[in-house]
């Protein structure tokens, strides 16, 4: 064998050393810990294999569903994992190439970036809204330190809590929407798409005994409509709402234990996200009260025009009459002044209570008292607690007007000695009030009727069931009228 | 100092994203920036997409760095954190 040449021999040499050297490098590398992967040489290929649980690591952090970043000191991007992937819409390689704060949108980067100047070596998390597919989804953000091979980053997480805030949200309206059901007074029902109700408030109570929930509302609520309302069922008002019309004021009347109640009814559809109806808002309103109450305010003022009608024809005829019979103008002023206040003291009387008539002893008491004490020895009253109804409460007023300006000129209350009795007492049916003067001077048919006897024959009228006699007896005149006791209010 | 004619030519091995490979990546390319701004031709091979490109230069242990050019190949192992250490194997003086 021939020897080898000496320079070939010191290149295998050399050769030989730099391997070693080579090897004892890639030795000492690995057990100082300065590789963390290997190429483990296989018959058919290569593979790597990862020191230190890195990949199991790293697939951990694959697997979970909060994104994750690792940036460095100057916030570049270093490592995704999917979850950020997902929620940012890229995949790795387009956030690996892009800046990861020009992928969050201007808002959510600024805060990140202020999030990560914050954090300086503690931990921070902030809550921020992310530019994302399916429009906005609310992120929390946490920013903390991370020791890196080349010097610090920091470690980025992003937790998706939209669902958490949007349930919050409707959490929060929901507890709203109960509040204002429960603290209404009118009565509250949420129907779903089936008619059947699924909330109530207590505002229900008035209408239907016991729970009204899981109950189709026609039978909760048995309702008639007014037939101007167009509507036949309670389900057609809610067929109204539930096809996406809003429906207020509609009349009904609704009946429970034989009580009939007017109820103002109101609905509403609601609407979930995206327009969809899944139910309606209905709410009745008790207007019992409010109808009763316009009825009679329509009713009185019929009556209250009908009665000012009447008494200015009643002014007109007593002008008349007492122009005719007056002897001059001073005469007039005094007996016409005189008559109107007696019609007037009538209708104060009947205005304090409304128009709800009176009692004889009230309008008595009102016309007499200007010239003589009721009850007195004079003025005697017997029975005279009757009620009569306002007009002929307004006639009496003016016959009693008539009829003691008489005795106080001609008659009883003319002397000193001269007595009146008033007595009303029911006969046949009516009551007879009977105006009696005794002890006056000797009383003289007249020979012609003023507009005092006339109004007393004929003043009470239609509202005389039996007509006014009167009694030019020579001791003293007797007037003697009929009217109906108004049925006891 | 190496001349811009003749430039370092220098490949990295990395094994995707382990924490000393992208170390390596920051450290070489923050070495390289201040003390061989173009003169350097830098390649970096991810065997774990490429694993058949260890055997060129006999690759073991990741990451690696081999000047293949000039000749006599050099090899760095480890993520580059000691900068002395690397300018003295690339034969670059600060």
């Amino acid at each position: 064998m021939a020897a080898a040449e000496p320079a070939q021999m010191e290149a295998r040499e050399a050769d030989l050393r730099r391997r070693l050297a080579e090897a004892e490098e890639t030795l000492r590398a690995i057990r100082e810990g300065e590789v963390d992967a290997l190429v483990v040489r296989g018959a058919e290929s290569d593979e790597i294999f990862a020191l230190g649980g890195q990949d199991s690591y790293r697939a951990f952090m694959e697997a979970m569903d909060i994104g994750a970043a690792a940036l460095d000191a100057e916030g570049r991007l270093i490592y995704a994992n999917s979850a950020l992937c997902n929620l940012l819409g890229l995949n790795a390689a387009e956030l690996q190439r892009q800046s990861i704060f020009d992928m969050l949108g201007e808002t959510a980067a600024r805060a990140v970036s202020a999030l990560i100047d914050e954090a300086d070596g503690h931990r921070r998390s902030r809550q921020i809204a992310l530019p994302c597919a399916g429009g906005h989804c609310h992120v929390e953000v946490t920013a903390a330190p991370l020791s890196l091979g080349f010097g610090h980053g920091c470690a980025l997480t992003f937790t998706d809590v939209t669902e958490r805030i949007e349930a919050a949200a409707a959490h929060e309206s929901d507890r709203i929407g109960r509040a204002i059901m429960a603290s209404s007074n009118e009565a509250v029902v949420v129907c779903n798409q089936d008619g059947h109700i699924t909330h109530a408030n207590n505002g229900v109570r008035p209408f239907h005994d016991g729970s009204t929930i899981g109950k189709p509302f026609d039978v909760a609520f048995p309702l008639d409509f007014a037939l101007s309302s167009g509507l036949m069922a309670g389900s057609d008002l809610i067929g109204v709402a539930l096809a996406g019309t809003a429906v207020r004021g509609v009349d009904a009347t609704l009946t429970k234990d034989g009580r009939t109640r007017d109820v103002l009814l109101s609905a509403a559809p609601l609407r979930q996200t995206g327009d969809t109806i899944f139910g309606c808002i209905v709410t009745i309103a008790d207007v019992t009260e409010r109808r009763a109450t316009e009825k009679r305010q329509a009713l009185m003022v019929g009556e209250l025009t009908h009665r000012v009608k009447n008494t200015l024809t009643l002014v007109m005829s007593i002008a008349y009459r007492t122009v005719a019979g007056a002897k001059d103008l001073a005469d007039f002023r005094t007996a016409f002044g005189r008559r109107l206040e007696a019609l007037a003291a009538t209708h104060t009387l009947l205005a304090e209570g409304t128009w709800d008539g009176l009692t004889l002893d009230e309008l008595i008491n009102a016309e007499l008292a200007p010239y003589v004490t009721v009850g007195s020895e004079r003025v005697r009253i017997e029975g005279v607690d009757v009620r009569v109804v306002p007009d002929t409460a307004v006639a009496l007023g003016l016959i009693f007007h008539e009829l003691v300006t008489n005795a106080v000129k001609y008659g009883a209350l003319s002397t000193e000695t001269g007595r009146i009795s008033i007595r009303a007492s029911p006969k046949d049916g009516l009551i007879e009030i009977v105006w009696q003067e005794d002890g006056g001077p000797r009383v003289v048919v007249p020979e012609k009727m003023g507009f005092g006897q006339t109004l007393i024959a004929r003043g009470l009228g239609q509202h005389g069931q039996q007509s006014t006699q009167v009694d030019f007896r020579p001791e003293g005149l007797v007037c003697r009228m009929y009217v109906t006791a108004e049925t006891a209010a | 100092m190496e001349q811009a004619g003749n430039p370092l030519k220098l490949t990295l091995y990395i094994a995707g994203q382990t924490p000393k490979s992208v170390a390596a990546i920051r450290n070489l390319e923050r070495i390289t920036a201040e003390h061989m701004a173009g003169q350097v031709e830098i390649e970096v091979v991810d065997l774990r997409q490429q694993p058949q490109l260890a055997r060129e230069h006999n690759i073991v242990a990741i990451p690696t760095l081999v000047r293949s050019l000039p000749v006599p190949v050099q090899k760095i192992i480890g993520d580059l954190s000691d900068e002395q250490k690397v300018l003295v194997h690339l034969k670059v003086e600060g």
